[in-house]
């Protein structure tokens, strides 16, 4: 019973804090976004050239894919970061030094991470009410179909992510920004590892099926595609969820899943998973123990220093020896406005405090890129080069807000004028820098459109990761949207995704220059008001 | 040199005022800022300090408005804020070197500066190892030396002896008293004993008003005469503080040695040289009991 509570009030602040902060109105206004892209007809879920009646059965099932899919992936850099904001405030170590178990700690904190993306799942739920009404194909609600995929699939789904988001903040390695790659990652697997082979294929859902599948995708698209070939003999099995207008020309009706004892146990063995996982998580937890931190403990100690004084004989030393004696005035003509100096500043600071093995790959990647084949310089390892700076980009515009120094800065004469430019430049040139064997490549050859595709990619990643730095004081969001955007758009070299720039068919860098243009003017906007005198 | 500061207010939110009609006008020496905790003693340090802009009122740097011309005073400015943070990944040397630069500093006077500023905050013998593993009172010495970087004119240190040992904290009430010569210090504090090494003016501000501003030797001789001391038995404290503003008990062999404010002698009280934190007390004292009324 007390256990009970202690874990209740330690929920309930969890989320209180979250949820009282103007991100989280930008986490609600992000689900309703989705919600209502879906009920535009800009998410759409067609099975070949059919999607099915909006009614509660087919509005519930595609809120509930939507939900476990895309909000999926989005809502795990909602969540993650808790642990962080504890030991940031300190609070982690009040926490640290009550009997507190590890194990009800990280346990607290999945439920904290699940009560927020729950309250996603709810405003998606009423979008679904919503969208059926709206719509008005079929205007009879019928309640457990409408919300049982979103109860059944996207909320187990929701718990999953939760855990995992704990279990990343308690591991070294994925807690900064190498996690925030990884995720993209392994949501992609979760989702592709969903889907058997066999039912990729047209089969039904089997037992096992059910378990594996994390969005409820595999499920549904089998009772659909069951449920259409009785209707259209011809239909190919081709079942797909896009963003976009493509606009099926076909409608069928589907009366809803029709919901096993197994596959409602397999949604609870995802539940049960989410509640493992946050117990695993506690065994990597070191309970804010600063020994336990990055920097070793010997680092930490102070050096070597006599003995505190008492204070009288601490007045009698600094007396004979006064601090300003060893201080020579300033000339008056110190104080320039180099904006060199701040470039090179800013450089050694994104190039400084990384281990030998981020250098060693760096550059064997740029002489990789000479070395190779331009279509594979242009290809792929361009990609790689321009993948590895990743955690120095993302620090663009967010290292003041991540390390308090905003005050120092801000405080100094033309930090607008001249720090933030330079923080930009140093990004341009890191990423030229990274990526500059491919550029010696394109030069040999002559690809003067390549390399102007290469010198606007050069300019556009730092302006990116600039500008949501600056806007939203995190690394996080330009390390999410820059692995979506590099493995959705990039690597597949989707025209108009691709912004590398290198490949002819897939370049724009007209498009990429505006976009640059935009960003940095964002920039200017958002650090103008940073600054209370800009 | 002048900093003149003129009816400034702060409004949070648009509904608390942590500064309202606050004026005050600053010459070289040493100001001390002493205020309970919620007084508005940083919300007027982040103003000076252009971090934040006054909703209200004007403030001027040798006659240039901040508002219209910040750098006047930024090229000149040392902060040393309450809160900030370093670059975990940097060494002292690296990040007095970086923010030399932002502050427009030349390099070589900046590398000759950053060279003595270590040795004189005592770093200089760790100035190779990452700040990350600095503790409280190493980092708040880095925060020392990065205000003293530009050699400033306008020096503004929020609570700057916090973390520090003794030894270093008397060092540096020495130092604000060595530089105070030709520039303008402000010292902001809550402990009484900083401000009283090293104050030549006193600002007492409470519920964001300037409740005083006087050379110390002036809020002294203002309670002067009216601090009392003697020896009750501990089973009397409960009730001599009934009756009597307490300035100050310590529990010795003999009873509880009582210090309170009072216009008449408390019976066998004898009365004592005033302290600058009693003249704090009677002075807060003084403000709320006029507010109540």
């Amino acid at each position: 019973m007390k256990r009970g509570r202690v874990l209740w009030h330690l929920v309930k602040a969890d989320f209180l804090t979250r949820v009282r902060r103007t991100s989280f109105l930008v986490t609600l206004a992000f689900a309703v976004f989705v919600g209502y892209q879906t009920f535009a007809g800009k998410i759409v879920m067609k099975l070949d050239d059919y999607r099915g009646v909006y009614n509660s059965a087919w509005v519930g099932a595609l809120m509930g894919i939507v939900t476990s899919s895309f909000i999926s992936l989005v809502g795990f850099y909602i969540v993650k970061g808790s642990i962080e904001r504890d030991r940031t405030t300190r609070v982690g170590q009040i926490l640290a030094a009550t009997p507190m178990s590890k194990s009800f700690y990280t346990v607290a904190k999945f439920l904290g991470n699940f009560a927020v993306l729950a309250s996603m799942v709810l405003v998606m739920a009423v979008a679904a009410l919503c969208m059926q009404l709206g719509r008005a194909e079929d205007r009879t609600l019928h309640l457990w179909p409408l919300f049982a995929p979103l109860l059944l699939y996207a909320l187990p789904a929701m718990a999953f992510v939760a855990a995992l988001a704990v279990l990343f903040e308690t591991l070294p390695v994925l807690r900064g920004g190498v996690g925030n790659v990884a995720w993209f990652f392994v949501w992609t697997a979760l989702l592709v590892g969903g889907v058997s082979a066999a039912v990729d294929h047209g089969a039904g859902a089997g037992n096992r099926d059910y378990f594996r599948d994390f969005t409820g995708i595999s499920t549904m698209m089998a009772q659909m595609r069951g449920t259409l070939l009785q209707i259209d003999p011809s239909f190919q099995n081709g079942f797909s969820l896009s963003i976009g207008d493509q606009v099926p020309h076909h409608r069928f009706l589907w009366t809803g899943i029709r919901w096993t004892s197994i596959m409602i146990a397999a949604r609870l063995a995802w539940l049960a998973s989410a509640l493992a996982v946050a117990l695993l998580a506690s065994l990597f937890f070191h309970r804010f123990d600063p020994a336990r931190e990055r920097i070793a403990r010997k680092q930490q100690e102070a050096p070597d220093r006599p003995a505190v004084l008492e204070l009288a004989a601490a007045r009698e030393l600094a007396r004979s020896d006064p601090w300003s004696s060893r201080l020579t005035p300033l000339p008056p003509a110190s104080v320039k406005n180099r904006f060199t100096s701040v470039l090179i500043a800013e450089l050694r600071l994104m190039l400084q405090g990384h281990r030998w093995w981020w250098y060693a790959v760096a550059a064997a990647l740029f002489i990789v890129c000479v070395a190779a084949p331009l279509p594979a310089s242009s290809g792929g390892i361009i990609l790689a080069a321009w993948i590895w700076p990743m955690l120095i980009w993302s620090q663009m515009g967010s290292r003041e807000a991540r390390y308090a120094t905003g005050s120092l800065i801000f405080s100094a004469p033309h930090a607008l004028q001249r720090q933030l430019p330079a923080v930009w430049l140093a990004g341009v040139i890191v990423t030229a820098l990274t990526g500059g064997g491919l550029a010696i490549r394109l030069l040999i050859a002559r690809d003067l459109h390549a390399l102007a595709g290469f010198a606007v990619a050069a300019c556009f990643i730092p302006s990116l990761a600039l500008a949501l730095g600056v806007w939203s004081g995190s690394s996080k969001f330009f390390e999410a949207l820059y692995t979506a955007w590099w493995y959705t758009g990039a690597a597949h070299h989707i025209p108009g995704g691709d912004f590398t720039g290198t490949v002819a068919a897939s370049s724009r860098p007209g498009v990429y220059l505006l976009l640059t243009v935009a960003l940095l003017a964002a920039c200017w906007m958002r650090r103008r008001t940073q600054l209370a005198y800009a | 040199m002048k900093l003149s500061i003129e009816n400034v207010g702060k409004c949070y939110d648009g509904k608390v005022w942590a500064l309202r009609r606050f004026s005050l006008e600053l010459k070289p020496g040493v100001l001390g800022l002493l205020g309970p905790n919620g007084a508005g003693k940083t919300t007027l340090m982040s103003i000076l300090a252009t971090i934040t802009r006054a909703t209200e009122g004007k403030v001027t740097w040798n006659g240039a408005d901040l508002a219209s011309n910040p750098n006047a005073l930024r090229t000149v400015l040392g902060y040393l804020p309450q809160d900030f943070g370093v670059y975990p990944n940097l060494n002292a040397q690296e990040f007095l070197e970086y923010l030399a630069a932002v502050k427009g500093l030349d390099a070589t006077d900046a590398r000759r500066r950053i060279d003595q500023l270590l040795n004189l905050v005592n770093l200089a013998d760790v100035r190779s190892r990452p700040l990350g593993g600095f503790s409280g009172g190493m980092k708040q010495r880095v925060g020392i030396a990065q205000a003293l970087l530009n050699d400033p004119q306008l020096l503004i240190v929020d609570e700057p002896t916090a973390g520090l040992d003794p030894e270093e904290r008397v060092r540096f009430r020495n130092l604000l008293s060595d530089l105070s010569g030709e520039r303008i210090v402000i010292l902001s504090t809550h402990i009484v004993s900083d401000v009283e090494a090293t104050a030549t003016d006193i600002a007492l501000i409470s519920n964001g008003s300037l409740v005083a501003h006087a050379a110390p030797e002036e809020l002294l001789r203002r309670v002067e005469g009216r601090v009392w001391e003697w020896v009750v038995p501990s089973a009397d404290l409960n009730a001599v503080k009934q009756c009597y503003r307490i300035s100050n008990t310590v529990r010795r062999s003999d009873g509880v040695h009582v210090r309170v404010l009072a216009e008449d002698a408390p019976p066998g009280a004898q009365p004592v040289p005033p302290t600058l934190e009693d003249a704090y007390l009677d002075s807060l004292s003084l403000y709320r009991t006029r507010s109540v009324a």
